[in-house]
């Protein structure tokens, strides 16, 4: 046992060293804080944010806004077809990238990779693919192969492979090592462990992730017709470039209601399977 | 129809050393030396193992029991010695590891059964060594198959939760379906590693229980580390005491006496407090 005395002591002397330490951390704390503001601040002067041209903005806005309303319903009846080639699209890309990305995230995960050189060689395609947005990709693809759906499916399949192969890899490396261990020792080949031990333990988070990407990309679709890789976009982008503001309002309600149902659907789906 | 199959494989394997005494496991000075020479888990460990032998081998946590069970399915691999099944050293060849392990079955102290799995899904994982690839690819197995893993469901009395999932089952059911996945294999030999360690004393017993008597009417030897005395004392034909990587003790239950126990578990004047179990 420690004598009393020495006790007080040695609480006395931590009482002075904890004054200390939080001092230290109130002037880290002050420190980070002002570095902070300052970058914010510079931004903002930069990009010539302020509070004056945001409400002299405001008239503007709210002209476009009234030009909008109403929107023009009976323009959605011809959204129709751009609508479901949006779905299309976004069906086609997804699945595309489901299936590109099944081998490459084997690949591209450290425990079922064939080689650590081919591991980090995948790593860093599957970040480029993800490092590109599909706008940048469709308008490329455009280019490349016209306007029209196939560019928009193409460029969807890029970043959703980037995306799902990393997001899938990254859970086959966390998954529980007991049983692929066991399988090990039961003689099991590498593609056995692969498609009994690790397929069975992803499948959950495989269809959160597939599902959550199906969304992703819808909304991505709705976009990609503005550099005329097909879908809703283009309706909007043709519409506003005419000034008829009560079609392109049209538009926008389509893309949200759109939106809305795949939000809906997904959610139903993801309940369902897990 | 697979009993005969499996008969014939045995006759024409055990043909060339027909013997009885010829062991099923032999571990011939077996070391493992971890991470750069520094850590030496195991050190020159040797005894035999005879057909249809449950072993157990006892000792404190960190005395390299675990590391002996995973070199004879070389999980791990050892830095010194030999290992021999039936007669074939084991250690040597990297290319004939699967068909090795097929023989060698393993209970894990965690079940380490695929939770989302059927029961009956993971008794048939055990048979996967058998099966080519390309038929994995559709998660099919054959007649035959499905046959011998309802057979060792029943063997260890839940046949009636085949279909159920693997993560609905209680603690001691898991290792009994861990238990049935290695006997699936048709193995000679069945490696458990604290199979009972995460069990209460009473399921623990049972699931012993169960590994005792289906292996015992099979012919099955088994190796199975525990560190309970009273545990070992009952189920085991042989007990071998294993301390600090080193085999101290090679005999039957009733030789087990308190001095040797006292060795094995290093329980001197110093440190009694915290290696008694």
């Amino acid at each position: 046992m420690t004598p009393a005395s020495s006790i007080g002591a040695a609480v006395a002397d931590g009482l002075v060293r904890e004054a200390a330490w939080r001092q230290r951390r109130i002037i880290k704390w002050v420190v980070i804080t002002a570095i902070c503001l300052f970058v914010l601040w510079l931004a903002a002067w930069r990009i010539g944010l302020n509070f004056v041209s945001m409400l002299r903005g405001l008239p503007h806005m709210a002209d476009v806004f009234m030009r909008m309303v109403p929107p023009d319903f009976g323009y959605m009846e011809r959204l129709i077809d751009p609508t479901i080639e949006t779905i299309q699209i976004a069906v086609w890309g997804t699945l595309l990238a489901v299936i590109a990305s099944a081998p490459l995230c084997l690949l591209a995960a450290h425990n079922t990779t064939p080689h650590p050189v081919i591991y980090s060689i995948t790593r860093v395609f599957l970040n480029l693919l993800r490092s590109i947005n599909e706008l940048i990709y469709a308008l490329i693809l455009v280019s490349a192969v016209g306007l029209g759906p196939y560019p928009g499916v193409l460029a969807i399949a890029l970043h959703a492979t980037g995306m799902l192969a990393k997001f899938v890899a990254e859970e086959i490396e966390h998954v529980n090592r007991g049983p692929i261990e066991a399988l090990q020792a039961a003689g099991a080949g590498r593609m056995q462990i692969i498609l009994m031990g690790i397929l069975p333990q992803v499948l959950p988070s495989l269809v959160g992730y597939i599902l959550y990407r199906f969304d992703v990309s819808i909304r991505s679709a709705t976009v990609l017709g503005l550099v005329g890789a097909g879908g809703l976009g283009f309706s909007l982008i043709t519409t506003m470039k005419m000034f008829r503001y009560h079609e392109t309002a049209a538009s926008i309600v389509m893309i949200i209601l759109l939106i809305m149902l795949a939000d809906w659907i997904s959610g139903r789906l993801q309940k369902r399977i897990l | 129809m697979y009993m005969e199959k499996e008969a014939a494989l045995n006759v024409a394997k055990s043909s060339p050393h027909e013997t009885s005494g010829q062991p099923i496991i032999s571990i011939r000075n077996v070391g493992k030396t971890y991470a750069n020479g520094s850590v030496v888990a195991l050190s020159n460990a040797s005894f035999d193992v005879q057909r249809g032998e449950f072993v157990v081998i006892l000792g404190p946590s960190g005395a390299g029991k675990s590391t002996l069970l995973r070199c004879v399915n070389r999980l791990a691999e050892p830095t010194q010695g030999k290992i021999f099944l039936d007669g074939k050293e084991i250690t040597e060849n990297a290319r004939e590891l699967r068909e090795v392990r097929r023989h060698i079955g393993m209970v894990f102290q965690h079940f380490n059964l695929v939770p989302r799995l059927s029961v009956l899904m993971n008794v048939l994982s055990g048979r996967l060594s058998y099966r080519s690839t390309w038929r994995s690819f559709f998660y099919s197995f054959t007649k035959e198959d499905r046959a011998i893993a309802l057979e060792c469901l029943e063997m260890v009395a839940l046949g009636h939760k085949a279909f159920q999932r693997a993560s609905t089952l209680s603690g001691g059911e898991q290792q009994r379906v861990a238990i049935a996945r290695a006997l699936a294999q048709k193995p000679t030999v069945i490696l458990a590693d604290e199979p009972v360690a995460s069990l209460d004393p009473k399921i623990a017993r049972q699931v012993l229980t169960y590994l005792k008597e289906v292996t015992h009417s099979l012919g099955i030897s088994v190796i199975c580390n525990l560190h309970q005395i009273d545990f070992a004392r009952e189920y085991a034909d042989r007990i071998v005491g294993l301390c600090d990587g080193e085999k101290i003790f090679d005999g039957k239950a009733s030789e087990l006496t308190d001095n040797i126990l006292k060795k094995i578990y290093r329980l001197n004047a110093e440190d009694d407090s915290d290696a008694s179990e």
